[in-house]
């Protein structure tokens, strides 16, 4: 009944009961594990939380991404993700719609300032 | 930036003259303040912000309507209707300015308050991100076409308030079981079950069979 996942020999992915959620998704590398500490922090966690849990929440987030990205493809112009699927998809959510659209209006605003103030540069 | 506020506060500080502009909404206002526990207390929070918010559209409705009104009545070279339109879309674009700076002078109140170890949550809570170049290369190699600044934009936000969801409930399973923080595997496990129910997981697995 040894917990192997932990054991450096071994070069086998081992899934306990196929769960791709829970588990470790094969071996790929962790992508976001020092960033996702910090967030898990920012909302309220320990300074320090588990590795495990951060393991779940990691593969939860790459599987809505890819979720996400899979449904963008298949409405609006196919093949492609444009900035308006994710829109129209996370139009039921509040907090992610007002977010996505507070994220873009600032973006909107920085270019602005920015080409002003390089234009401002380039006249002076 | 509105988004904080709208976060379910890790620990809040009472916020005196919300209950005071609070219309009388007749739903046991008067009872909170002796029975109010800890728990009910973020809850009553929450309400009153969703109230403000109902009241200050319906304030906004009424203004309108009232304005329309006033300048019809009033004398008989009354603006054409493109005109009124401008212009009520003007005041509620006042409204909603003035709006965002009584929410940013609050944040100010309430950041300036924090203690030291609320103050770095909220920085690493503000500043935490996913990496973009990591995000851009997942969403290419899924679509195998390259994809806009924008989207990578638009998805790590919706990434981080995903991980922000499921925190918060895994939070509230924890608070539940009676265990403390840092977060066990199990307590992630019941709040993804918890959002599965609510469809606040997107799951295109399962099957749906039409007629069983």
């Amino acid at each position: 009944m040894a917990e192997e996942e932990d054991d450096p020999g071994f070069d086998e992915d081992l899934d306990d009961g196929g769960n791709g959620v829970d588990s470790g998704q094969g071996k790929r590398k962790r992508l976001f594990s020092k960033e996702l500490r910090c967030m898990m922090y920012g909302f309220g966690d320990d300074q320090n939380p588990y590795t495990e849990s951060v393991d779940i929440l990691e593969d939860l987030v790459i599987e809505f991404i890819t979720e996400m990205t899979h449904k963008a493809m298949s409405i609006g112009r196919q093949g492609r993700v444009q900035v308006e699927d994710i829109v129209f998809l996370i139009r039921k959510d509040p907090r992610k719609f007002a977010r996505v659209k507070d994220l873009l209006t600032m973006n909107e605003e920085l270019k602005k300032a920015r080409k002003a103030f390089d234009e401002a540069n380039y006249g002076s | 930036m509105a988004d904080p506020a709208r976060v379910k506060p890790v620990a809040r500080v009472s916020e005196a003259p919300v209950p005071a502009e609070r219309p009388k909404q007749g739903e046991g206002s008067g009872d909170a303040p002796g029975s109010s526990g800890k728990v009910s207390e973020p809850a009553a929070v929450q309400t009153t912000a969703k109230e403000q918010g109902k009241a200050r559209s319906a304030e906004d409705a009424a203004a309108a309507a009232a304005a329309g009104d006033e300048e019809e009545g009033s004398s008989s070279l009354h603006p054409p209707p493109a005109k009124k339109l401008k212009v009520e879309h003007d005041k509620k674009k006042e409204k909603r300015q003035k709006v965002d700076e009584d929410e940013i002078q609050k944040m100010q109140v309430l950041v300036s308050s924090f203690s030291e170890e609320q103050l770095n949550r909220y920085e690493m809570y503000r500043r935490a991100a996913f990496p973009k170049a990591a995000i851009k290369r997942l969403i290419q190699s899924i679509t195998g076409s390259s994809v806009s600044q924008n989207v990578v934009i638009a998805m790590s936000g919706i990434a981080k308030v995903f991980a922000g969801e499921i925190v918060e409930e895994a939070l509230d399973v924890c608070e539940k079981w009676g265990d403390t923080p840092p977060l066990q595997p199990k307590h992630m496990r019941e709040a993804v079950r918890r959002l599965k129910s609510r469809e606040q997981i997107p799951n295109s697995k399962h099957k749906k069979i039409l007629f069983h």
